[in-house]
């Protein structure tokens, strides 16, 4: 799938993420991957650690150097009704400036109210106003930044009444209208369909495989509700649960070999247990390759 | 059916403002305010951790049960305008002089202060520092009218207290030396920087921290010397672009540039 207005010609080719599994970088890891060159594909960090200067960013300066790195932004609040933070968008502009990412992602959800950012990645509900919106956002960010960028799905524990759209569909719909592509989180597919009873199956079916640039993979925790109902919640704490790795199967299935992202942010682990997990991921992409499956188009 | 903008306004009042009364009218049956506790509390808990990552003697001082109520405290009035949350807490320092709980502690909205030009320094972009050979050039009417940019790193500090002294003591846990402060030895006069070495908080004389405020400030080289009486201005300057304090100079005396961020 091609943008009208935009094209990726601003990465080069020595930056692209390849169809292979790669871990979230973290900075109690900074030091280890400097020292041991982890044989890993790619990595991904949180583009606002990487804003200004520092200790942080000479560690990616050097680190980028051997290893294809993309941008995943927690902050820009695509969804907000008020507009897009611009000075946050010339932030991340810069950073990816200096950083020269394969990929450049951001969530769909919002923080930005009032002028007030609420530190968390908020759920939106799924209307044509919020997809005009978001729409509107992505084509901006597109272009100001001159490239085009994903679109991850989110993790959800609450739905509102006057939702018409299911959120696949909003998924697709943004990618259709903006030629973004879908940054397709199975752990939050698998959060979402349980706490709301959707079905995960038909939510992967839902998702145009040619949009589908990147997959993340990554723990979360259970909790009980009052009423005798459990909750999934996101919280990146945790290894890949067996359910989320099932669905991450059906997912390669569907899309073939895609990028793949061990995502681990809170009770962070030892550097190896990361790569363990990206490896089991990378075993599985593998699989998904010699099953001869048609695939989209991943680049 | 409310619009995004209301919706989301709803949203900030049930999770900031605790009134679930609005939003609890978009949401689906069934759905208590349990769920919305988890957006509420991954709020708190990612914005004291903010706060924690920039002022770690703070807690340290308090312990962390005090800190944690005093972040709850500071967010509910203070919540952050920017994504860029290693910026988060400006006014943190500011708010803990307020805080009746901490007035016990009479250094501690000082060590904040430190901790606050610590954090910037160690966030701040990085630029190439100006050399002495590229102000070589100007005339000596030049010299005067000249004014400059400090490093974006660059924060000063003052305390009645020996902040410095008590930051380092409590963040590796040197208890030795934490009591062998003297409390009443009179103000510090701090400089705080990232250079080539890492963080570096250095103590200043009072004359030379206040020259080079002045230079921070923007004022021109001719105003901040004769504002500082007895000093050698000269041998002062060129230390300081020495240790790659600035990264530009100006001529223009009515359009000094920009200051660095307040300490």
């Amino acid at each position: 799938m091609t943008s009208p207005v935009v094209s990726p010609t601003a990465v080069t080719q020595a930056s692209l993420i390849p169809a292979k599994a790669g871990i979230g970088l973290r900075f109690q890891h900074h030091q280890s991957v400097i020292d041991i060159q982890p044989d890993v594909a790619w990595m991904e960090v949180h583009t606002e650690n990487y804003m200004g200067g520092g200790t942080a960013l000479r560690y990616l300066d050097a680190i980028r150097r051997d290893v294809p790195i993309s941008l995943h932004g927690v902050g820009l609040s695509l969804g907000s009704a008020e507009g897009l933070d611009p000075a946050h968008l010339e932030r991340i502009r810069q950073v990816a400036e200096r950083i020269e990412p394969g990929l450049v992602s951001e969530h769909i959800a919002w923080s930005v109210v009032g002028g007030v950012h609420l530190a968390d990645l908020l759920p939106l509900p799924m209307t044509e106003e919020a997809l005009d919106v978001v729409c509107r956002h992505v084509d901006q960010v597109q272009l100001y930044l001159n490239r085009p960028i994903l679109v991850e799905n989110p993790s959800t524990y609450l739905t509102f009444r006057h939702s018409t759209i299911p959120e696949w569909e909003f998924m697709a719909a943004v990618a259709a209208r903006t030629g973004c592509g879908i940054l397709c989180d199975v752990n939050n597919i698998y959060v979402s369909t349980q706490n709301h009873d959707w079905d995960a199956s038909a939510y992967l079916a839902g998702l145009p495989p040619p949009a589908i640039r990147e997959i993340h993979l990554a723990g979360h925790a259970v909790r009980q509700l009052a009423g005798g109902r459990t909750l999934r919640i996101d919280d990146h704490a945790s290894s890949v649960a067996p359910e989320v790795w099932a669905l991450y199967q059906e997912a390669l299935a569907r899309f073939g070999p895609v990028p793949t992202l061990i995502e681990w942010d809170n009770n962070v682990p030892p550097l190896e247990t990361l790569l363990k997990e990206a490896q089991h991921a990378q075993a599985l992409i593998a699989a998904a390759d010699n099953k001869g499956i048609a695939h989209a188009d991943a680049a | 059916m409310p619009t995004l903008l209301e919706l989301q306004r709803n949203m900030r009042a049930a999770l900031v403002e605790r009134d679930v009364g609005p939003i609890g009218e978009s949401l689906i049956d069934g759905i208590g305010s349990e769920r919305l506790d988890i957006y509420r509390n991954t709020i708190l808990s990612g914005l004291t951790k903010a706060l924690r990552l920039a002022f770690p003697a703070v807690e340290r001082l308090v312990g962390s049960e005090f800190f944690e109520s005093a972040a709850d405290a500071f967010i509910a009035e203070h919540p952050p305008r920017a994504a860029y949350l290693n910026r988060y807490g400006d006014e943190f320092p500011d708010f803990l002089s307020r805080f009746p709980p901490a007035a016990s502690l009479s250094y501690l909205a000082d060590v904040a202060s430190l901790e606050w030009a610590v954090n910037c320094a160690l966030h701040a972009p990085d630029e190439t520092p100006l050399e002495l050979s590229q102000l070589a050039a100007l005339s000596p009417d030049e010299q005067c009218r000249v004014s400059f940019r400090a490093h974006p790193s660059v924060g000063l500090a003052r305390s009645d207290f020996p902040v410095d002294g008590i930051w380092r003591a409590v963040l590796s846990g040197d208890d030795g030396a934490m009591a062998a402060l003297d409390l009443t030895a009179g103000p510090v006069f701090l400089l705080v920087e990232r250079g080539e070495a890492g963080l570096e908080v250095t103590r200043m004389k009072k004359s030379a921290w206040e020259f080079v405020g002045a230079l921070c400030r923007g004022e021109p080289l001719l105003s901040a010397t004769n504002a500082t009486l007895g000093l050698d201005a000269a041998n002062l300057l060129a230390e300081q672009l020495a240790c790659g304090r600035f990264v530009a100079f100006a001529l223009n005396t009515h359009e000094a540039p920009a200051s660095p961020e307040a300490a």
